[in-house]
């Protein structure tokens, strides 16, 4: 079973670090920018499926819909990823994931809240808080709730 | 005892400590002169502190250095264009002048190959498509040497990238991978330039020719290698609207496995010997 999963979210939000920790299992502290797409692939196996993920990292924009759509096009499934520490890459998260529910209906939707480990269980507290949408705090440095991002995700396309 | 007796009886006294140290003193000055002054023992000292710097500086070398080396040689460079190419026109002749002896030596054992087979059946099927053909005899065993050959086909569903099937001689590549990026390289091809209507429809790569061949929902990709001849091309695409009449119209509303299966099958049976019956 073959799917394809998009990555989408702003610039500088760690899309490409979880990419890397989900499929290589590395963290580099290294800030290298995307540019278009990166394409990564990865087999996957829960309650007694397999599946291939096709893994679209794409280029971070603050806004959804000036990212090309035809990369979205097509897509099994989304993760939507923001950054902990940045407040502007959430603040308008509903107008950003209607946009992608349009774009995409039929695709179920995984936000994850990126870099946790830079912010202190309190913080993290009053963010989930403020946003009136459940997400997963993960952090692509230490790999906390990166696998079950995806996987969580992967269940939710069977 | 007398005034002078007693006075230097004092003066013992008081500043015999001073003496000892002083001598001491003496001692060890004269003992760092002589490892100054004696290259043997001063060598024995600093040589160890200059080892480690020398190992340290080794390691550290390209981060505290790299910068400035790579600016000086870009100026270098720069400034110099006509010596960089004097030194550099030997070497680089030399490696041309290798590959082609190395690829006329690939063209002459073909050619060697062909002569042999100058009074087979094959040679005078050319000289008889010649003589009708009006092309010459030459231009024909030429393009018989460097025939295109199909080395993969991918049929990739548009949108997704997703692979519905593909065909491979040497399995040597990603299938999946190679489906999604080459879907991403035509999505971006179009985009930027914003073609409704056009789409991409080849990409040259060294000796290898993607032909793509769009369809509504998906598009089939053929890596061929070799001279791509407009009768070649003709005959692929024939045989790509066959196969997508025949078998992929058929196979569309299969699940995914036997979908991939009935198409992978198919293209085993339309392309397994599409290069020996060219």
């Amino acid at each position: 079973m073959n799917k394809k999963v998009i990555l989408v979210g702003h610039f500088g939000v760690g899309k490409t670090s979880l990419v890397q920790q989900f499929v290589y299992s590395k963290f580099s502290e290294k800030y290298l920018t995307t540019i278009g797409v990166k394409i990564d692939k990865k087999v996957v196996e829960f309650d007694g499926y397999q599946m291939t993920l096709l893994i679209w990292d794409i280029a971070g924009e603050t806004e959804q819909n000036s990212v090309s759509k035809s990369y979205k096009l097509g897509s099994h499934g989304i993760i939507y990823v923001f950054d902990l520490t940045r407040p502007s890459t959430y603040e308008n998260l509903d107008k950003q994931l209607d946009y992608l529910k349009t774009l995409l209906p039929n695709a179920p939707i995984q936000i994850l809240g990126n870099k946790k480990d830079l912010i202190s269980e309190e913080e993290l507290n009053s963010i989930k808080e403020s946003i009136p949408l459940s997400f997963k705090a993960t952090s692509a440095k230490t790999g906390e709730h990166v696998e079950e991002a995806f996987i969580d995700l992967a269940k939710a396309m069977l | 005892m007398s005034k002078g007796l007693a006075f230097d009886k004092l003066r013992e006294i008081l500043l015999e400590k001073d003496w000892e140290e002083r001598e001491e003193f003496a001692q060890k000055l004269s003992d760092l002169d002589d490892q100054l002054n004696s290259r043997n023992r001063l060598e024995e000292k600093i040589q160890p502190i200059l080892d480690d710097e020398r190992e340290s500086l080794r390691h550290r070398f390209p981060d505290l250095f790299g910068p400035q080396i790579t600016e000086t040689i870009s100026k270098q460079i720069r400034e110099s264009q006509d010596e960089v190419v004097e030194a550099l026109y030997p070497i680089l002749g030399r490696m041309i002048k290798k590959y082609i002896t190395s690829e006329i030596e690939k063209l002459s054992e073909k050619v060697d190959e062909q002569m042999k087979l100058a009074f087979s059946w094959e040679a005078w099927k050319i000289r008889i498509k010649a003589w009708f053909t009006g092309t010459p005899q030459k231009n024909m065993i030429i393009s018989k040497l460097i025939e295109p050959k199909i080395e993969e086909i991918f049929i990739v569903e548009k949108q997704s990238g997703m692979l519905m099937g593909s065909f491979s001689k040497n399995h040597s590549v990603d299938q999946e991978m190679i489906a999604a990026m080459l879907t991403a390289i035509k999505t971006f091809v179009e985009d930027a330039f914003k073609s409704e209507t056009q789409e991409l429809d080849s990409i040259d790569y060294d000796n290898y020719k993607i032909v793509i061949k769009n369809f509504k929902s998906f598009f089939i990709a053929v890596v061929t290698s070799g001279g791509m001849s407009m009768a070649f091309r003709d005959k692929l695409d024939d045989t790509l609207l066959d196969f997508a009449e025949k078998v992929l119209r058929k196979a569309k509303d299969a699940d995914e496995e036997v979908k991939q299966e009935r198409i992978t099958s198919g293209l085993e049976q339309y392309f397994d010997n599409f290069d020996k019956n060219e």
